[in-house]
Parts: structure tokens; sequence; C-alpha cells
């Protein structure tokens, strides 16, 4: 019908509508964008210059015009499920599984955004109510605060187009300093949450559903460490705190009998069969150290069998499971020659011993038959050492910052007599209240061609997009230091979406240098 | 100029997470008559993967909305088909999807067919024998011809006016009242200073990445480079020397004039710029 009411009047709306031969015809078409030429300064109403106006507005309008034609066979097909706000893969997935989309209940998931890129690319073709969405029921029906707002899928869509990996953030998964240092793994089902993307049978709204799980999260964490004044406690993830020394004071009470001697031999010499028998102790237990021994592989060579034991699942943190360690290769690798000193080396070594030598064997103090005296020596020792320093600069509560008779580097001292210590972006940031204001919308992975990504194991993200548009505020400090914070050592680009420009900012750490001259 | 002729054609604004949005080629041509620019925002279908030429849609600037909105010529189209002939829509899409495929497996048959007969008479030119040969081929190709149906060519409808299955009527193409005047100072301001430039011919977009509120070109930006940074400013407002020296250091940059745009108490606007006097 489209192709024959071209002529009439009424065709105006409707004439977007391809007509089989068009569709045919669109096999054909060219891929190449045509060049732009040089702009004029300024109109001198020449008819050149109307002449070239005419001409790139029509090849502007004929290229906003094209429609996107896909062969059927090209196309997946999915269907929108406003419910969940995710779209379902009606076929198999093609290429673009490889860096989007999640699995969960056995069946293939899009985010809106993914969905409507792709449909952006002409990769898939969505459908609701079994009829197929256009890209502006796409961008009406997909688009909104609970999902991705319009800014953010348009940044999500430039970066894609510049080939990045861009996934959703998800502060939950991230793991803390901390835990990457130990390279714990992550416990992702502390939650009852799978890796990042998977979900359960039955997901609920994306969005608000991890919102409100980050949320929780972040207050439950803000709670914890407000009540921990050491900054290494702050640090700990839940599982390993449960089993540090402090709480455990207050459990010994449900301690298994079995620590209750304090004799435990952690880590079990034993044979591999026997371990089964062992029930895993509580989490709260003692950490006595004279009990807590670890293999020396080097020493015990024949004692150990080839096969070490697993520690003590109580010295374990969470949900860490350790098999049995074939030592063998290990030891191999180990130099387990007796250390032969030469005589100077030995000398040296009594050197040591003898410059480590006690108080109680300096003759003076041997001298000494009382406290009385003892304290005397102290302060005539004290005494000869603060020779040569001014009395009323250094017997009150001020003294100066530096003893210039103490030789130490020109920047140490530089260091010492600096009186204000500058400080860095994430000083004092895990103690902020998190805002609702400023937060980090997207994961970036550099592309392909770059590095491998792969969506089992992401691995370190090259940035994490906070969007924002010239009309909202500047971030402030305390907003730089919760992000910087929320994304450790991965930095925060923030998106500044100005209508259909898009500006990308970051707000970096800098030292001053000091310069020394010797 | 433009806005002197009576409005030929309401333009279809449709709202995407509060963000006006136009469609249908039909009113970004529309749009861009009246000397409105706003910001392509979609992939280009030709080549979805790059951000040098974008496609539709269309993002308007709140002062573009504003605009449209006054001369009445905005119209909300946000309404969706209607669930009652949702069965017949999709009736209708399957036919029109079969009917499509018909005529494409005859079109992609013809088109086989005079590729053939383009091989066949550029090497043979004469003879009755390769006229024969040729009949044979052809015939063999209208029994061995299939058309399978991935092969069939579909649309991914970029608007959905253009979408024959949700028969939206022209209904909601009437134009609208001006819905909400704003009455934050700041935009009114800058609504002015929109209004007047673009009442002088000039066309305008805006100028984030610039520092400033507006770029102004003294034509189509398609044709043209920008001559001028617009900064709103208000008549009463007292500027620190250090502001204005980094707006002007900056707008001689990029080669182009700051202009300092006050809008005045009788609806006009007053205009100041700076420029670097070298004294030798």
């Amino acid at each position: 019908m489209a192709d024959q009411n071209k002529t009439g009047t009424d065709a105006k709306f409707y004439n977007e509508i391809l007509s089989p031969s068009e569709l045919f015809a669109a096999r054909s078409r060219s891929h190449k964008i045509p060049v732009r030429g040089q702009k004029d300064f300024f109109p001198d109403d020449s008819d050149e210059q109307r002449q070239r106006l005419e001409q790139s507005l029509t090849e502007h309008w004929s290229l906003i015009s094209e429609e996107r034609v896909e062969k059927l066979g090209n196309l997946v097909k999915a269907t929108w499920v406003p419910s969940e706000k995710v779209v379902e893969l009606q076929s198999p997935a093609g290429k673009f599984w490889q860096t989007m989309g999640f699995s969960a209940g056995g069946k293939q998931f899009l985010f809106p955004e993914e969905a409507l890129y792709l449909m952006e690319c002409g990769n898939v073709q969505v459908f609701y109510q079994e009829l197929p969405l256009s890209i502006q029921d796409g961008y009406e029906k997909f688009l909104s605060s609970s999902t991705v707002r319009l800014q953010e899928y348009q940044v999500f869509g430039h970066l894609k187009r510049l080939g990045y990996v861009v996934l959703r953030f998800d502060p939950s998964s991230e793991t803390s300093s901390y835990a990457k240092q130990l390279n714990l793994p992550q416990s992702h089902d502390r939650s009852g949450k799978q890796l990042k993307r998977k979900r359960s049978a039955s997901p609920t709204t994306p969005s608000s559903h991890t919102e409100a799980q980050e949320e929780s999260t972040a207050d439950r964490m803000e709670e914890d460490t407000c009540s921990r004044e050491s900054q290494e406690d702050k640090k700990y993830p839940e599982s390993h705190r449960a089993i540090s020394p402090k709480t455990s004071s207050t459990q010994t009470a449900t301690a298994s009998p079995e620590d209750g001697g304090g004799g435990t031999t952690w880590w079990m010499e034993d044979v591999v069969g026997e371990r089964s028998d062992q029930q895993p102790a509580s989490a709260a237990s003692r950490w006595d150290f004279s009990s807590i021994f670890f293999p020396d592989l080097g020493a015990s060579r024949e004692l150990l069998s080839s096969c070490l034991a697993s520690p003590h699942p109580s010295l374990l943190p969470g949900a860490l499971a350790v098999g049995v360690c074939d030592v063998d290769p290990w030891r191999s690798r180990i130099n387990l020659r007796d250390v032969k000193m030469s005589l100077k080396e030995q000398m040296r070594e009594e050197e040591k011993r003898k410059r480590r030598s006690d108080i109680n064997k300096n003759r003076e103090v041997r001298n000494c038959r009382n406290w009385a005296e003892y304290r005397e020596l102290m302060e005539r020792r004290e005494e000869r050492r603060s020779k040569g320093r001014p009395a009323h600069l250094w017997d009150g509560e001020v003294t100066p910052l530096h003893d210039p008779r103490q030789p130490i580097p020109t920047g140490e001292l530089l260091d010492k007599i600096s009186v204000i210590k500058s400080t860095n972006l994430l000083e004092g940031a895990s103690r902020l209240q998190a805002s609702d204001e400023w937060r980090i919308s997207f994961n970036v992975y550099q592309p392909d061609t770059v590095a491998d990504f792969k969506k089992s194991n992401q691995g370190k993200p090259y940035a994490r997009m906070c969007v924002c548009s010239f009309d909202g505020p500047v971030p402030d400090l305390r907003a730089i230091k919760q992000l910087a914070f929320r994304s450790g050592d991965v930095p925060v680009v923030f998106a500044v979406v100005d209508y259909g420009d898009i500006s990308f900012y970051t707000f970096k750490d800098f030292q001053l240098p000091t310069d020394v001259f010797l | 100029m433009e806005q002197d002729r009576p409005p030929p054609q309401v333009v279809g604004v449709t709202l995407c997470d509060s963000a006006p949005l136009l469609w249908r080629v039909q009113d970004l041509k529309e749009v861009r008559a009246r000397g409105l620019v706003g910001g392509l925002v979609g992939s280009l279908p030709r080549t979805p993967r790059q951000n040098g030429r974008l496609g539709r849609p269309l993002l308007l600037l709140p002062e573009e909305e504003r605009l449209l909105t006054e001369l009445h010529a905005k119209a909300n189209a946000n309404q969706g088909a209607g669930g009652v002939q949702l069965r017949l829509q999709v009736q209708q899409h399957q036919e029109e999807q079969k009917r499509s495929f018909e005529e494409q497996k005859i079109i992609a048959l013809q088109d086989r067919k005079s590729a053939l007969l383009r091989a066949m008479t550029s090497s043979h030119t004469d003879s009755a024998a390769s006229d024969e040969s040729l009949r044979g081929r052809l015939e063999a190709l209208d029994r061995s011809f299939t058309f399978p149906r991935s092969a069939l060519a579909v649309q991914l409808s970029t608007s959905r006016a253009g979408l024959h299955h949700c028969s939206e009527d022209r209904a909601f193409l009437r134009a609208q009242q001006p819905i909400t005047v704003q009455d934050d100072p700041r935009a009114a301001a800058r609504y002015q200073v929109f209004g007047d430039l673009r009442g002088r011919g000039f066309y305008l977009t805006s100028a984030g990445k610039f520092g400033g509120d507006f770029l102004v070109y003294p034509g189509d930006p398609l044709r043209f480079h920008a001559h001028f940074i617009a900064v709103v400013l208000s008549l009463d407002l007292s500027l620190s020397p250090l502001d204005v020296l980094a707006v002007a250091r900056l707008g001689s940059n990029v080669k182009k004039t700051v202009l300092l745009c006050s809008p005045g108490r009788g609806g006009g606007v007053l205009y100041t710029s700076l420029q670097w006097s070298g004294m030798v």
C-alpha cells in the first residue's frame, strides 16, 4: 500500500515505510558516508553558496531519512518483557553475545540499553505483543529513570560505537582493595547473588533491585566501619572479620571444644584421609599462634609426605575451599642446600649478635645497684646527648620539628618540616556518607582489538563512567572522593552530556613534585 | 523571515525520559526550515558504528522546544496504539509481511534472470543455438529458484508514525497551547537571547564544549562555521574581570568572538563583545 500512495497527500506520514521493491533494492545500498566539503565563512547571498547549501542539505536529508533494512536471516529475534525491564532473545545470539547480555534460567537476556543499541545497529529485532518495535518505540519504552536514562544511553551508545565494552556498574560486585590485595575469591554467594550479570530464575526489575541491595550493603558497611577505629579493620570483608580475634573474644563460649585446650595442630600434618572426620570448627576460635604451625617444606623433608593436607577450615576466610596440596613440585623449586657460611660471614654474624647485646650486659648498667642509680645513669646519658641543644627550645612542651644534629636526607627533612601535609583523593573517603546525587553508571573495558574481554572473567575495567550534564553542578570534592572510593584503583571519568555533544573529563590526584638540590 | 509565514505543518515532538525528540524526517525538515538545528543523537542506519555522523532522533534544545510551542507548532505525540485493535494489527502485520515476501520473491527471480540475460548476451551476440541455451537456462532457473525466508529484507522502522500497524491518525498533530512557561530566571534569559538571535537570522546550537550558552552561526551549520560564542548574563550581575578574561581568552583560542548577552527589560538584548587590542 505504501508504494502506491506515495503520490497522494496522505502519504506524507507513511512514506517512511518502504515498499517490497525498495526493501529489495536496499541490499545494494552504499555504506559510505559522503564527505563534507569545506565550510564557507560568511553567507554572501551568491548562487554558488545557495547551490552548495542545497546540495549539502539534500545529502544530509538522504542520509537522515535512510531506513534500516536487514535480511530476516541476519536478525536476532527478541521480545520486550516490560515487567522485568529486559529483552529476551528468541533466536540464537550473534557475535554481540561475547560482550553483552546475560543468561538466567536457561534463557538469554539483554538489558534495554544493549537491546536498543543492537536495534540501532540492525542486529536485533525486538517484538512486543507480537509486533516489531520501531527505534522510537525502543527509546520510549526502554529508557527511563528505572533502567537507563536517555543521557546515560547517549554515553553508552557513544562508547559502544567507538568499540568499547560497556557494562552496567554494580557496586555490590566490586571487591575491596583489601580483598584484592589478598587475592581473595569473590564471595558473591554471600548475598545470594551470583556473578555480576547472572540473575536468579525470577529476575526482578534489574535497576531497582540492585539499587536497593547496593543501598543496604552500603549502609551496613557504613555502620560497621563507624564502630571500628582502626584503619585496617575497615577493609576487612565480613567473612574475614568474623574470625578476627576481637570478635572472637566475646564468642569463646560458643567455641568448639577441640580448641578449648589451645593445643590444636592447625595445620594438619597427618595424612589426607583423616581430614574428613575433622568437624569444621565454628568461625569463632582463638588465634593461638604458638599452636598454628606453618609447614616448613625445606626442613621437614623426611617428615612430610608428598601431600600437604588442607589447613584447618576455621583458618580460612568465608567460602574458600582448599584442597590437598601436592608439595613435590614446590619442593623442587626451593633451594634445599644447607647454608654454608664463609669465615668472614661467620664473623660478621658474630659481630651482629654482639651488637644486639641486651641492656643487662652493659657494664655501667651492671654497676647500678638500685633503680635510683639506674635512673641517674639514664639522666646522665640523656644530658650528654642533649648537649648543644638550647634548653629553652627543647625543654618546653613545643619543640622544634627537627634536631639539626641528626643527619637525615634533604627529602626526608623537607617532608618532616612540612606542617600541612598534602592529602590525596582517597583520604577519608571511606568515612563519607554515600549520597544519591552522584553515581557511577558504567564500567568501560577497552575494545576487543586492545584487550581480550571475557564476560565470565571481566577483569579490571579501563574506566568507570559517571554521567552528568552541563545543567547540573560540578562535582564537589566530596562527590569526587566518594566516587573515587567506590571505583577503587580504576579512574572515574565524567561524561558530560550537552544535548548532542558528549565531553569526557577526569579529575586526577596530583602530587606536587619536591625538588631536592644537592 | 521564516516565522512570518503561517506554519505549514505542525511538528510532532515525543518525550523520551522528559527530553523532546523528533523522529519523522518530515518533522526534522520542518524544524530545520524554521532555522532550528537541534542535535542528532541516534546511530546512523547506513554505518551505525561511528560517531562522526549521527542519525535520528533529533534532540531539541529547551529553547527550541519552547519556540516551537509558542509558535503553536508543536504537538506531543506520545500516544501509543490502542489495545483493542492489537489483534487486528498483528494480523495485518503478518499479512503484509507475507505479501512482501511474495513480491520480493518475484523481484529476486527477475533480478537473477536479468543478470543471466546480461551475462549471456554479452558473451554470445549471435547464433540461434545460444538463444536456445538461454531459454533452457531461464526455464531451469524458473524451476530451481528458491527464495528462503531468511533472505526476506525487512525494515527496522525508525519512527513509530511510520509503522502502518500503529494506525495513528493525525489527530494528535493538532497544535497545543503552550503548556508550561518556565519561571526559572536563567531559562527565561536564555530563551530571550535565543529568540533574539534566531530572529536576526542566526542559527544556534548548544555551546557546552566551548564554555558558553550558544554557538552562533551566520547560516546553516552544514555550510558555515560558528562566529560567536554567546554567554547569557543578566544585566545586573557583577562580573569578575578574571571571568571575563577567561571566556574571552577561550573564544580567541577557538577563533570565535565571545558575545556577552544580557536580556533587557523591553524584550531586547544587549550584546557586548571583547577584543584583545594589541598596543605596541
